[in-house]
């Protein structure tokens, strides 16, 4: 009976002892430990990743947070169990959608109090997902077993190791050297990867990574690694002795007990028991591969010709030109094709600043890379060249200057000339085609194009210019000398006021010689008033009616009162019978010379 | 004596502006060889320069219908638009630039004098009358062949097919349009090598001098 009282006692105690972690559990349920993955860690615009809210214990509900770019959208709950190290935990599960809008690199902060920030990448449409662990690819690559490479240790609890790959032989400063960043991880534990590999070492530059590393499955040392392979090229700036390293930023999975806490959880045997003390998280980490020397020697002084600009490597030079016959006056594209393997950053050249004969344009060039670092690749230089003159004529050769690390010497490449057949331009080649054209007048117009007339006979009528006569200088000089002449006749043909009014003079003065010979004195008088009056009266701009006395005497001064008189014995003439025997002729005849011939 | 002085300077300078300096003597146009230059062009299947060449003989044979009915013809072929010549441009151009030329100076003449007649015979002024109106009559119709074939020195025909047009005299400049054989533009100013066009559209463009062929070429120049 005691026995059987004991048992149900001890079965009390064993239940109460259960029961007192699960209410531990419970009571600290609102700070319940909690992490969070996004899946996939990089997608393209408009695609969408699932981030998954895993706590091991009651969760509240999620604060979805506000990011410009992405979109998040909660898309379920549940509660299983958490498998860690092979132990299920029980654990709650929250399911939120984020869909891209932008490209970028963003970071999620923690959805619960306890979880740690994720990162998300989102990339272009066209850039592939090489962080993909699902491939997308359906026939799977076999795992190939590999040994880990020589000085390489797994770091992180043995999740990932990251491996420099650099030439053991020593280098040129200048010298592109290509490089690999090996990083290995195992799926599951690390979670991401956070960003692109880099360099330590200040006195190296390195080239941009190839965008999509290389990826293949080994199985390392009884595990499975997913081992992404970067190239590169890095070139020293100075000599010396250098150690070079490598890291990578990664989130891994790592347990966050104390190691004693592992053990009473593994002393638990009951499994749901067991995974209360099994805490695991993912943490933010760098890891970096081991130190690799590197030897940079500098570049020899002797023997560097005068042209060298730096190029390091080992280069072949080629050349050609487009179209290799053309018009004068119509471009050509000259072009240098240098090929080969080095820093074709440094690889330059001008090709001709001046030309013979040649219209030269400044040269531009393109690289084609062949790999993924630009390390080898051919560099083109393109240069536009016009003929000024027809005939056959050479290019001569171009020159390239590059320091072979192979050989350690400087070599200096030459180009064949290049022959090219300049034609006559196609506007001055008329005159030049004119003489066949004329050699086809004498044959028939056999195969005339239906439409077109027929040619005409040749004429010997022809000109020297197409310029229209009329707008020639020389001619222009026939109107205008022309039309001088024919000014200079109109001139001279022109009525003279003065020596009409001589001759006008000269007759009345007859015609008053005759009255006085004849003894007229009225007709003497009345033909010396009119002429006098008429004269006056045009002389002084006045009609004939308003000359009055006092108008001559403040015209003609002294002479007015002699004026006045022959006028006074006109009308006298005129209406009396006055008697011409005391009349002296001479005298009014000079009087009236005067005033006829007079400016006044 | 005093007239026939002057007739001997008229004729000198007659005979000086007939040649045109500097030009070489082996280099003479003529209307029918440029004809058949073209023609042989068109055969060729070159409308560019069978156009360049039928403008160029139009030039000096405006008249003459063999020439303006292929020079349609070819422009028909090429898909260029022609522009058919109205009454006055008919009448203008009835003759060549030359006889045009001579005319206007036979028609100043009568003009002056004309008007020296006048003066020294007033008494028959239907005479002289008839003779300046002559002489005007002859001069509009120079000045009128003048006006129409002045557009005709700076106009060019484009001789390669797809010619670009750049936006700046640069051969790597970016292409504004693209001309097409045969296509008739107006030189607006040079530069180097290359020459800023306008088309009849009313685009403007920089065009290699070697696309392009002047219709009147310069004196010992090329284009």
């Amino acid at each position: 009976m005691q026995t059987g009282s004991r048992r149900w006692i001890n079965a009390i105690i064993a239940f109460v002892g259960l029961l007192t972690p699960a209410e531990y559990t419970m009571a600290q349920a609102d700070d319940a430990l909690a992490y969070e993955t996004v899946v996939p860690s990089r997608i393209r615009i408009g695609e969408s990743a699932t981030i998954r809210v895993t706590s091991f214990g009651r969760l509240k509900d999620v604060a979805l947070p506000t990011i410009p770019g992405l979109v998040f959208e909660e898309i379920g709950r549940s509660q299983g169990l958490e498998f860690v190290n092979g132990t299920p935990i029980p654990a709650t599960f929250v399911l939120i959608r984020v869909t891209a809008q932008f490209a970028g690199v963003f970071t999620i902060p923690g959805l619960t109090p306890s979880s740690q920030s994720i990162g998300l990448e989102v990339v272009k449409g066209d850039e592939p997902n090489p962080y993909a662990w699902r491939r997308q690819i359906p026939a799977a690559p076999p795992v190939t077993p590999a040994s880990l490479p020589k000085g390489v240790q797994l770091q992180a609890g043995g999740a990932a190791f990251v491996h420099l790959a650099i030439p053991t032989r020593a280098v040129y400063v200048g010298e592109s050297v290509p490089v690999e960043i090996e990083v290995g991880l195992r799926p599951g534990i690390v979670t991401s990867v956070d960003g692109l590999p880099s360099l330590n070492g200040s006195d190296f530059t390195l080239n941009n990574l190839s965008k999509q590393p290389e990826r293949r499955e080994q199985a390392i040392e009884g595990s499975d690694f997913v081992v992404l392979t970067w190239h590169s090229a890095i070139a020293a700036v100075k000599p010396g002795d250098f150690s070079l390293s490598a890291e990578a930023p990664l989130t891994v999975k790592m347990s966050t007990l104390s190691a004693a806490d592992r053990a009473v959880a593994s002393r638990l045997a009951f499994p749901f028991l067991q995974s209360m003390y099994n805490g695991v998280a993912p943490k933010d980490m760098t890891i970096e591969s081991s130190p690799s020397k590197l030897n940079v020697l500098p570049l020899p002084m002797e023997g560097q010709p005068k042209d060298f600009g730096g190029a390091v490597g080992d280069f072949q030079v080629s050349s050609d030109i487009s179209p290799a016959s053309v018009a004068a006056g119509n471009p050509l594209t000259l072009r240098l094709h240098i090929r080969g393997a080095g820093n074709f950053d440094r690889v330059d050249s001008a090709m001709f600043d001046h030309l013979d004969h040649w219209k030269t344009y400044p040269a531009k060039s393109s690289f084609t890379p062949s790999d993924t670092v630009g390390y080898q690749g051919e560099k083109v230089f393109e240069q536009p060249l016009i003929a000024a003159q027809p005939g056959e004529q050479y290019i001569p050769g171009l020159e390239f200057s590059f320091f072979n690390p192979n050989t350690r010497h400087y070599e200096h490449a030459r180009t064949p000339p290049i022959k090219v057949t300049i034609a006559a331009s196609l506007a001055s080649g008329s005159l030049t085609a004119l003489t066949g054209a004329q050699d086809v007048n004498g044959a028939p117009t056999t195969g005339a194009i239906q439409g077109l007339r027929p040619d005409h006979a040749p004429s010997q009528i022809s000109v020297s210019e197409l310029k229209p006569l009329y707008f020639r200088a020389p001619f222009l000089a026939i109107p205008t000398a022309l039309a001088l002449i024919l000014a200079g006749s109109l001139l001279a043909v022109r009525p003279n006021a003065a020596r009409a009014t001589s001759k006008a003079t000269a007759r009345v003065l007859a015609q008053l010689d005759a009255a006085a010979r004849a003894g007229d004195s009225a007709s003497f008088f009345e033909a010396a008033r009119t002429t006098l009056v008429q004269t006056f009266a045009a002389r002084w701009q006045i009609p004939a009616d308003q000359i009055t006395p006092i108008e001559m005497r403040a015209r003609l001064g002294m002479a007015s009162e002699d004026v006045g008189l022959l006028l006074a014995l006109a009308e006298e003439t005129k209406y009396s019978d006055y008697q011409s025997g005391g009349t002296d002729f001479q005298r009014w005849l000079t009087l009236i010379r005067a005033q006829l011939t007079s400016e006044r | 004596m005093r007239a026939s002085k002057v007739a001997i300077l008229i004729g000198g300078l007659a005979l000086w502006a007939g040649q045109a300096p500097g030009q070489p003597s082996q280099l003479r146009y003529s209307a029918d060889a440029l004809y058949n230059l073209a023609n042989s062009y068109a055969r060729a299947g070159k409308p560019g320069l069978a156009v360049l060449s039928y403008e160029r003989a139009a030039l000096l044979a405006p008249y003459d219908p063999d020439i303006n009915s292929n020079l349609a013809y070819v422009r028909a072929s090429a898909h260029v638009a022609t522009k058919p010549r109205n009454r006055f441009e008919r009448l203008a151009q009835a003759t060549d630039p030359t006889s045009a030329a001579w005319l206007g100076v036979l028609g100043l003449a009568l003009v002056g004098i004309g008007l020296v007649a006048i003066r020294a015979l007033p008494r028959f002024p239907w005479i002289p009358g008839g003779g300046i109106v002559l002489g005007a009559a002859l001069i509009a119709l120079t000045v009128s062949n003048a006006m129409l074939l002045w557009p005709k020195m700076h106009e060019a025909i484009v001789l390669v097919d797809q010619t670009p047009a750049r936006v700046s005299p640069a051969p790597m400049a970016d292409t504004a349009f693209v001309l097409r054989e045969a296509d008739s533009v107006t030189m607006r100013a040079g530069h180097e090598d290359f020459m800023l066009i306008r088309t009849s559209g009313g685009l403007s463009g920089w065009v290699a001098r070697a696309d392009l062929g002047a219709v009147v070429p310069p004196v010992g120049g090329e284009y």
